[in-house]
């Protein structure tokens, strides 16, 4: 039984409940709509500044641009090294895409093989999300394109224009400029100027050697900025060109050298090795500095294969050694000089006559003279002119060490010059405090070294730049020049190499010295007379050749080195200036185990090398008023532009070759 | 047409009468709502119809018809229907988790062959007409506290349960929610409901570490903490924040917002549509597009308190509950006030599934209104 009054209450005390919940659930709705209204206004209006730099630091991004490199260039302003425009191809690893499927499709495109691609997936390993790896350089404007219409559907990859370093004169320059190439790990540092983000870009390049390396924060420039809008995938959308920082290229770097006299003495080396260092006797400006062989540096920015890197560092010759710098050899002869201004300034008389027989006596040996038949009684000038070992053996021994060694230094033996790239090996100057002191086994100064150091063997080793320096300084006849090889970077002059302190010898004494350089190329009987005739006109040039042994002539019938290995020919060295009477440039030729005579391996070359410097500078241009072709250096010396009263009969055979 | 009218029996069965009582106030509130959700994903797809905002409207323009027709259906269908089409979803739900779809992880999908659906979406209507028809049939006493109590208990558990195991705690929340909304509605006990609320804000933590499976658990804690992984989980929080935060007062304007034009938000046309909205056109358009949802939920929720069966006061403020949920918990997660949990915005996100659940409901508020004076008698009867 269910009465109708209690029915309708309790159908309106249903309907109650559920109007006073449905207002709750009003209440809710309203509540929670307004704790968002709330909220959004927290956020939109309060925070909105704060919201608005994160989304355009989401928009946004600054892609660093490397700075072109500067340049380098040489006294003239001809380019050593520069830019070129490089297609490369960019792979981005960004977490969707797998490197390995995209090399894959690319090598369809670009020659990509297997070995390469391995390389390449060891690099991914190594770098960062959304850091770009360059996965081919210098491709084809084909390439370039082919890559670029399939760009859609590769969104990990970018065909983009860089920069890459190309050296026009290839080889010539190698050791003295160095190379650029892509940054190592180990190259990164926590702080200073290679911690700097634009250094993991791919398009950037390290210097590696020479000035390149020495010079590198100079010719690196100022890193650029695109502003660019990206997606959230980091692709470039859109560049924004107001907002660009644009990057300043590097310094460029002005060499002392020049270009022609470089590339020519490259060429006169041939197959040889050896170093050529012309330099300017008044300046101190070097204006040649080769190492042969030399190497391709373009091929060392492209990147060496293993093989190519082994061919190179394997060849007995050594082209990747900078034999100007740190190659050390006896210098022979060509230390004579030094013996003579030694022997000089420790007071001995120069026109004594020491007479030679071909050989001497000392110490229980016979300390031969390069003449077998010797020279008769010999004066200092005949000496130096006809380069008589005996002569000297004995000044040496009675000066001793210690005299040669002071003079030695002050011609600039045994030191590295500060030319503002590293590499010098300094070489040995010995004297009786440095045996004791280096030579271990055996720390006593023997007379029997002395009377090798008098013809530049034994205790004494020089590098070409040394030879050029010392000869610079002998025909300055004053100044202890330094050579300098970096002229100006960004417009900045580099200290010159003549604001230096004289040379602590007597005038009367260099000019003796002097005298006697001029007669080894100028006197008829001179071991490089015939091979220092330059041609042109009045302009002569004097020198001294050198010839210095790798082995022990102990014992050995035949001195002749013509017919042993490679590795155990003699060097032979020539050292000379010219004009001889307003000495303008000075230049030192070692031709390593070249296995003749100093006057016949080295001289020519020198001769070949200062013509070209001669005829480049304008006032000696001026003095010569027809220069004439010079005949080939196997046939007879010219004639016509020998000095006054020359006669015109060559010289008799060579009796053996000159020391 | 006045409501006498519509209090009159014979005329009030007559079509075009049924036709002009539909609140059409609320219609045109929700195609604007479904028509700025078009305009958003025209905006995002680069000015495009395709592939978002065309769609979008024609699938609107269908649910919108089918909402129409469910409104005339006579509310005693619906109440017939309520334990059937309850019945069917959870047998659909069963099925699922025996021969059902898995993607991403999760068993959600049934394949129909020419389409596949989720179960759990039929049952977020069910559970409403489920338990709108359970009260009906049980006294105000009843309703507050007794031993009957155990059966709309069991009703939200079975679905919310067989949900949660597919995994989809979201829908498994909401269906749980949308219950418990009707419950308290048909006037559940203060101590109960205080009860319930203090078990269940002790259970989260537990529920969090212990229960949840990975992914859900990286969800919730990033939440709290969204910078500790700002690539990762917390990418989603962020980029939304900025995209809102970034609109300012006026917004970047129509089709400049770069966060949802650059892809930095996640999303963008479906549960972040919100922050799309926020981005281009600023707190202003934000503003008016909640008080458009406010309109909808009071409009709705009236037209529930004028019904005379007990059945549609509850189906109709059940569906509200449902809405106000999806507004309300889509709101939060765009705003970083709720971890990420996978649930659009009700009309304004992109989605077929979730459109075509919320406009049927809209019919079933509808035809509540319609039918507002029918006498709903449980068991006799009856329309079938």
């Amino acid at each position: 039984m269910s009465e109708p009054s209690i029915f309708f209450s309790e159908v309106n005390e249903r309907q109650g409940a559920f109007h006073r919940r449905s207002f709750l659930l009003g209440g809710f709705a309203g509540a929670g709509l307004l704790a968002l209204g709330g909220r959004l206004a927290h956020l939109q209006l309060l925070e909105a500044q704060r919201y608005q730099k994160l989304s355009a630091s989401n928009q946004f991004n600054f892609r660093l641009v490397p700075p072109p490199r500067g340049l380098i260039v040489d006294r003239n302003g001809a380019v050593l090294a520069t830019n070129r425009p490089n297609f490369r191809l960019l792979v981005v690893k960004d977490g969707e895409h797998e490197p390995g499927e995209t090399l894959k499709t690319l090598a369809h495109f670009v020659p990509l093989d297997e070995a390469r691609q391995e390389r390449l997936m060891r690099e991914f390993e190594r770098t960062p999300n959304r850091t770009p790896v360059s996965v081919m350089e210098d491709m084809t404007w084909e390439q370039f394109s082919a890559i670029n219409v399939r760009a859609p559907e590769m969104p990990n990859v970018t065909a983009d224009m860089g920069e890459v370093r190309v050296y026009p004169h290839g080889g010539a320059f190698a050791h003295v400029i160095g190379y650029v190439a892509k940054v190592n790990r180990e190259d990164l540092t926590e702080t200073g100027p290679n911690s700097e983000a634009i250094l993991l870009h791919p398009g950037f390049r390290i210097g590696r050697q020479g000035v390149e390396k020495a010079f590198d924060l100079d010719l690196r420039g100022r890193t650029g900025a695109r502003k660019v809008e990206v997606d959230a995938r980091g692709r470039e959308i859109r560049n924004d060109t107001d907002g660009d920082i644009p990057a300043a290229p590097g310094k460029t770097v002005e060499l002392t050298l020049d270009v022609d006299i470089q590339n020519r003495a490259l060429e006169v080396m041939g197959d040889e090795s050896g170093a050529i260092v012309v330099m300017d006797c008044r300046s101190g400006d070097l204006l040649c500095m080769v190492s042969a062989p030399s190497f391709d540096a373009n091929r060392f920015v492209r990147g060496l294969s293993t093989a190519e890197y082994r061919a190179l560092a394997d060849y007995e010759r050594r082209p990747l050694l900078d034999k100007a710098m740190s190659g050390t050899y006896p210098p022979g002869s060509t230390f004579k000089m030094t013996t003579a201004l030694a022997a000089l300034a420790a007071g001995i008389n120069p026109e004594e006559r020491i007479h030679c027989s071909g050989g001497w006596r000392f110490g229980g040996r016979t300390w031969r003279c390069w003449r077998h038949g010797g020279h008769g009684a010999q004066n200092m000038h005949d000496a130096i002119k006809n380069s008589c070992d005996v002569y000297f053996y004995q000044v040496a021994l009675r000066m001793g060490p210690d005299h040669i060694a002071r003079a030695a230094k002050a011609l600039g033996f045994g030191q590295a010059f500060d030319i503002g790239i590293p590499g010098q090996r300094t070489g040995v100057v010995g004297s009786t405090d440095w045996k004791r002191t280096q030579v271990k086994r055996d720390p006593t100064w023997h007379p029997g070294d002395s009377v090798s150091y008098g013809i530049g063997q034994g205790y004494i080793t020089a590098n070409g730049l040394q030879l050029a320096v010392m000869t610079a300084r002998l025909a300055n006849g004053r100044k202890q020049l330094n050579p300098r090889l970096v002229k100006s970077v960004g417009g900045v002059e580099m200290p010159p190499g003549d604001e230096v302190p004289n040379l602590p010898f007597s005038q009367e004494h260099l000019d003796y010295v002097r005298a006697g350089m001029i007669a080894v190329a100028n006197d008829r009987s001179g071991t490089a007379f015939r091979q220092s005739q330059l041609g042109l006109g009045d302009v002569l040039m004097a020198g001294k050749t050198g010839t210095a042994q790798v082995r022990s002539y102990d014992g050995v019938a035949n001195r002749d080195s013509r017919s042993v290995r490679w590795g155990l020919k003699d060097h032979n060295l020539y050292v000379a200036f010219a004009p001889i009477d307003q000495p303008r440039y000075a230049i030192s030729v070692i031709i390593q185990h070249g296995g003749l005579g100093g006057a016949t391996a080295a001289a020519p070359r020198a001769r070949e090398v200062m013509r070209v410097a001669l005829l480049k500078d304008p006032e000696i241009r001026a003095r010569i008023v027809q220069p004439m072709p010079l005949p080939d250096v196997t046939d007879l010396p010219p004639v016509g532009e020998a000095p006054e009263g020359a006669v015109a009969a060559p010289p008799p055979l060579d009796p053996g070759e000159p020391t | 047409m006045t409501m006498s009218a519509l209090s009159r029996p014979g005329e009030r069965d007559r079509l075009v009468v049924k036709f002009t009582q539909i609140d059409w106030t609320f219609a045109i509130a929700l195609c604007l709502l479904a028509g700025t959700g078009a305009l958003m994903m025209f905006s995002v797809a680069g000015s495009s119809w395709e592939p978002w905002a065309g769609p979008h409207l024609f699938r609107f323009g269908f649910c919108f018809v089918l909402m129409i027709a469910l409104a005339l259906f006579d509310v005693r269908v619906w109440f017939a229907l309520a334990y059937p089409i309850y019945g069917l979803g959870l047998l659909l739900l069963l099925a699922v988790e025996f021969v059902g779809d898995t993607r991403m992880g999760a068993t959600r999908w049934l394949d129909l062959g020419f389409m596949s659906f989720q179960p759990s979406e039929v049952m977020k209507v069910g559970i409403v007409l489920a338990l709108a028809r359970f009260y009906h049939g049980i006294s105000a006493e009843d309703a507050r506290l007794s031993w009957w109590l155990i059966i709309p208990a069991l009703m939200i558990a079975a679905p919310v349960l067989l949900v949660a195991h597919q995994p989809d705690l979201g829908t498994a929340m909401l269906i749980a929610l949308t219950g418990a909304a009707v419950v308290v509605l048909a006037g559940l006990s203060w101590k109960i409901i205080g009860a319930a609320v203090i078990s269940f804000v002790a259970a989260v933590p537990i529920m969090v570490m212990f229960v949840l499976h990975e992914y859900q658990r990286a969800r919730v804690l990033t939440f709290l903490d969204p910078e500790s992984d700002p690539s990762g989980s917390g990418y989603h929080i962020l980029q939304s924040k900025i995209a809102l935060g970034s609109g300012g007062f006026f917004g970047k304007g129509y089709g400049l917002g770069s966060q949802s034009q650059l892809n930095f938000l996640p999303e963008k046309h479906t549960d972040f549509i919100f922050a799309t909205l926020a981005e281009e056109f600023g707190f202003l358009g934000c503003a008016l597009v909640l008080a458009l949802f406010a309109a909808v939920i009071f409009m709705a929720l009236r037209t529930a308190s004028l019904a005379h069966s007990h059945f549609g006061r509850l189906a109709a403020a059940g569906v509200t509950a449902t809405f106000t949920l999806y507004v309300l918990i889509n709101g939060a997660m765009v705003m970083g006030l709720a971890p990420v949990v996978g649930v659009p915005m009700p009309l304004l996100s992109y989605g077929g599934t979730v459109m075509l659940t919320v406009m049927i409901g809209w019919g079933l508020v509808q035809s509540v209104r319609v039918h507002r004076y029918t006498e709903v008698t449980s068991g006799k009867g009856a329309f079938v």
